[in-house]
């Protein structure tokens, strides 16, 4: 019981994580159904800014705000350079620009950069823990749970209270009427990287405090991750993809304690086969989003 | 397509001998102007060709967008690798491996089975998934196939050597001759060239273009998804087996991320939807790289970074041909997705440019012997979608012959009923049937080889296809599934509705008005029970819709089909029907000849306001 209690806590911690990354991935396909493997790549451009800070001296305090605007800047940058020319293509298409995306930054990184580790300074909260009775809680998991639950409620709040957010829900619903609607497109399509890569900015500075390092290829974990959880809680749609993040953070949690030692190094294989089996039985994700084909 | 047959293996022959000719002979000539070191690029180029072949017989066919296959090719490749190495490289294989050692071919067979054993169960759960959700689950699906079988690689160390040793062959075991690759490659030519051209083939591609028409036209695009993921596997399980004999190792990284670009790259860059794109892409794409490789290694400047002469740090070797892939990928996504050569092929070109054949127009089409009578009959249909009633007890009897219209207001669940009727939405209540067979709830295909063809009021054409083939496309469905009917002549239907003249066209290049009669054509060519036209004039003017009417009872009285027409005309309902179903607000409110239907109080009122009863 208390194990259990313990697991749960920390894949809460893990799958917020995830959830930040998730509905990200679900803004973007929601407006223009993309489903986005670059999305990780706003990781990997704003840990290297994080390092550049590093090395100039700068504190956490300044990296974090600094990653967040690095990440809305680049996600913007990538709609403006590559999505915005593949408007309304075909899905065979956009995955495949996105794809290209995610190679070609790393291969970027990789040639102007450097091939090696870049290393900085974890805070040193980041491996304290405390106490609540027989339970052991990190103080990492505690304020990533609790900075997830603020950048969703102002998420949330975005979404409901403002225009852009009416319009980007109403994108979301049914692309074309909101259009016909007068929503447009251009500037939802633009709010919804601009979202995005905020969500990701967010995720992406505890992904740095909990790697301490980044690479060139620091994006594909969190990318894969975030796109699992968009399609776990049903593409497109918000609230699925949250709840995606924190399945799949509870289910890598669950499943590495649970499953025998010999096999517990394929908790990742496990996962993916879980996946694929609930896209065999429940294509759609746990959270239905009607798609009706007009004919 | 081709009514002499000896064609169906002289052109994909002659292609094979084409594209072969060229890869390997220009390899060749790469050779001997560079010398030795350029064997192993070449040989990798060969094989590299190979494998988009196998990847070019799913992608091109289906348009599903694999990233799985690299876990086919990984499956295939370890299976080779423990069957092929020596015993005393492979100490501790489970099952007793340890002691198996067979030659490389039969090795490449075993690899071959066990694919094909892996595509069977991964095929099935793609078929489950894209019945319900489409093209991106597919992706997923296969994406999730690829890390697998990479996290298997990488942990079960006793079966696959994990990341450090792998699994070897030993110095001088190694493939040394090309010959088994020359032989792979033409085979792997001939295959994807007859697979394309075959019905599956055919059948798979006009699912491509739209899913949707291809169900309604009784393609069940499943069934041919299958067909050509086997057939994919079958070739990237040969070029996975020559791809590891050629390295000599087998590492869980030969066939993931990097190989799964490379090949995807080179396939989309040439054209995916044809084999001589194939070919060209990876020609193009292996030298690019090449080129890509030695300027990063011999030196430039870009941005002040980088070294006069000297060669430059080793991540510009690796990184810059990576780019290049990415910068191709991309520019070729967003300026021309089809690639160079879309779907061009050598070999019909040649045959077009040896053979300028003037086809007779065809004669006119005698009207085919009456089938035996049929009825449809929908009857107590209801359909709830949430707490809206879309449908109560709707219902309409047609026989084979006559023309029914259907009409009512917007919103009036004409479009709800023609959906269910067409197995596309799932009533709540009620029957429906063609002559003895319930159909109620059937799938969209099965009702099509029924005998209900629909057209969509919204054209849908298999757009890349030509006019004939088109027609030509559905015609094989017809012959499989229509027994018992003779077979429209695909050529004549299409004069009949006169689009002779545009038969070598693009359907999606048609006018409006063209498009219309291609599709009345297309649903003709099956043979239908009954044809099901979706607001057939919508659009058109009203000369063309009088041609059209004209139109419809020539070809449906040809094929000896009934007609259901919806509109919300009412004259030009009244004008083509021998009887009509008026829908109101879900429920049918009148039913007769259009005089009767016309002085009905209920009809005057659901068109012109209650105010009219009075």
């Amino acid at each position: 019981m208390i194990e259990l209690l313990q697991n749960l806590i920390d894949g809460l911690g893990r799958g917020s994580i995830y959830a930040l990354l998730a509905l990200g991935v679900a803004v973007i396909f929601g407006v223009m159904h993309l489903l986005n493997f670059a999305h990780g790549e706003l990781i990997t451009v704003s840990g290297y800014a994080g390092y550049a800070a590093f090395q100039a001296g700068w504190s956490w305090y300044l990296v974090a705000p600094l990653v967040v605007v690095v990440s809305i800047v680049t996600s913007l940058v990538i709609e403006r350079l590559a999505f915005s020319r593949v408007r309304g293509a075909s899905d065979f298409t956009l995955l495949l620009t996105s794809f290209g995306i995610h190679f070609l930054v790393s291969a970027i990184f990789l040639m102007y950069v450097s091939a090696s580790v870049k290393s900085f300074p974890r805070p040193g909260w980041v491996a304290n823990t405390y106490s609540i009775g027989p339970l052991t809680v990190e103080v990492f998991d505690t304020v990533v749970i609790g900075v997830t639950i603020v950048t969703l409620a102002v998420t949330v709040a975005i979404l409901q209270k403002t225009m852009f957010g009416l319009a980007l829900r109403a994108a979301a619903a049914d692309f074309d009427a909101a259009r016909l609607m007068g929503v447009r497109s251009d500037s939802v399509i633009r709010g919804a990287f601009a979202l995005s890569g905020f969500l990701a900015g967010i995720a992406a500075i505890f992904w740095l405090m909990r790697a301490g390092n980044t690479t060139p290829t620091a994006g594909s974990d969190p990318m894969l991750k975030g796109v699992l959880a968009a399609l776990i809680g049903g593409l497109g749609s918000l609230r699925g993809a949250v709840l995606g993040g924190l399945a799949l953070g509870l289910a890598e949690v669950l499943l590495r304690s649970q499953l025998p030692a010999s096999v517990a190094e394929l908790t990742e294989g496990v996962v993916f086969v879980l996946i694929a089996l609930l896209f065999i039985f429940r294509p759609q994700g746990l959270i239905t989003v009607a798609h009706a084909e007009r004919v | 397509m081709f009514p002499d047959h000896r064609r169906d293996l002289y052109l994909p022959l002659l292609g094979a001998a084409v594209l072969f000719g060229a890869l390997v002979g220009g390899g060749l000539l790469y050779q001997i102007a560079v010398g030795g070191s350029a064997e192993r690029l070449v040989t990798a180029m060969l094989i590299d060709a190979i494998m988009v072949l196998g990847l070019q017989i799913y992608v091109g066919n289906t348009g599903v967008l694999s990233f799985g296959h690299m876990g086919f090719g990984a499956i295939a490749g370890y299976t080779f690798a423990i069957f092929a190495v020596g015993s005393d490289r492979k100490v501790g294989a489970p099952f007793g491996l340890e002691s198996v050692v067979v030659s490389p071919a039969v090795a490449t067979g075993i690899a071959v089975v066990v694919t094909l054993a892996a595509a069977v169960a991964i095929g099935i759960g793609l078929a489950r998934s894209g019945a319900k959700s489409g093209a991106v689950a597919a992706t997923v699906i296969t994406l999730a196939l690829l890390f697998v079988t990479h996290e298997v690689a990488r942990n079960w160390i006793a079966l696959t050597g994990g990341e450090r040793a792998g699994l070897s062959f030993g110095i001088g075991e190694k493939l040394s001759s090309r010959l088994p690759v020359y032989l792979a490659l033409f085979a792997a030519l001939v295959v994807a060239r007859l697979y394309s051209r075959s019905r599956s083939g055919q059948l798979a591609v006009a699912a491509r273009e739209d899913n949707l028409a291809a169900r309604a036209m009784g393609i069940n695009p499943l069934v041919q998804q299958m067909a050509a993921l086997l057939v994919s596997v079958v070739v990237v399980a040969v070029a996975a087996s020559l791809r590891v004999f050629e390295f000599g190792t087998i590492l869980p990284d030969l066939f993931f991320f990097d190989y799964t670009l490379l090949t995807l790259v080179m396939l989309i860059v040439g054209g995916r939807n044809s084999v001589s794109g194939a070919v060209l892409g990876v020609a193009v794409i292996t030298v690019g790289r090449e080129l890509a490789r030695r300027t990063g290694s011999d030196g430039f400047e870009i941005f002040g970074v980088g070294l006069d002469g000297a060669p430059l740090d080793w991540v510009f070797r690796e990184g810059l041909p990576t780019v290049f892939l990415g910068l191709a990928m991309l520019g070729f996504m967003i300026w021309r997705p089809v690639g160079i050569l879309d779907d061009w092929e050598v070999d019909s070109w040649l045959h077009r440019r040896l053979h300028r054949s003037a086809d007779a127009r065809p004669e006119p089409l005698p009207e085919l012997a009456a089938p035996t009578p049929v009825t449809l009959t929908a009857q107590g249909i209801d359909v709830r979608f949430g707490g809206f009633q879309a449908l109560s007890d709707a219902g309409l009897v047609a026989n084979s012959g006559e023309v029914v219209g259907i009409i009512g207001p917007n919103g009036a669940g004409k479009t709800t009923f023609v959906n269910v009727i067409t197995g596309l939405v799932e009533p709540t209540g009620g029957t429906f049937r063609i002559g003895d067979a319930d159909l109620t709830a059937a799938p969209t295909h099965e009702l099509a080889r029924a005998g209900l063809v629909r057209t969509f009021q919204n054209l849908r054409l298999f757009g890349a296809l030509t006019v004939q083939a088109n027609v030509e496309t559905v015609s094989l469905v017809a012959r499989e599934h229509r027994p018992g009917r003779d077979r429209v002549d695909p050529d004549a239907l299409i004069a009949d509705v006169g689009l002779w003249d545009h038969r070598d066209r693009r359907a999606r290049e048609l006018d409006y008005g063209n498009s219309r009669r291609l599709e009345l054509a297309r649903a003709a060519a099956l043979a239908p029970a009954f044809l099901l036209l979706d607001e057939p004039t919508s659009g058109m003017s009203d000369s063309e819709s009088l041609d059209m009417v004209e139109q419809v009872r020539r070809v449906a009285a040809t094929v000896g089909a009934g007609v259901i027409v919806i509109d919300h005309d009412l004259n030009f309902i009244t004008g083509i029907s021998d009887r009509i179903y008026v829908f109101d607000q879900g429920r049918v409110i009148a039913e007769g000849t259009p005089a009767e239907v016309q002085a009905n109080p209920l009809v005057k009122a659901a068109y012109l306001g209650s105010a009219a009863i009075d």
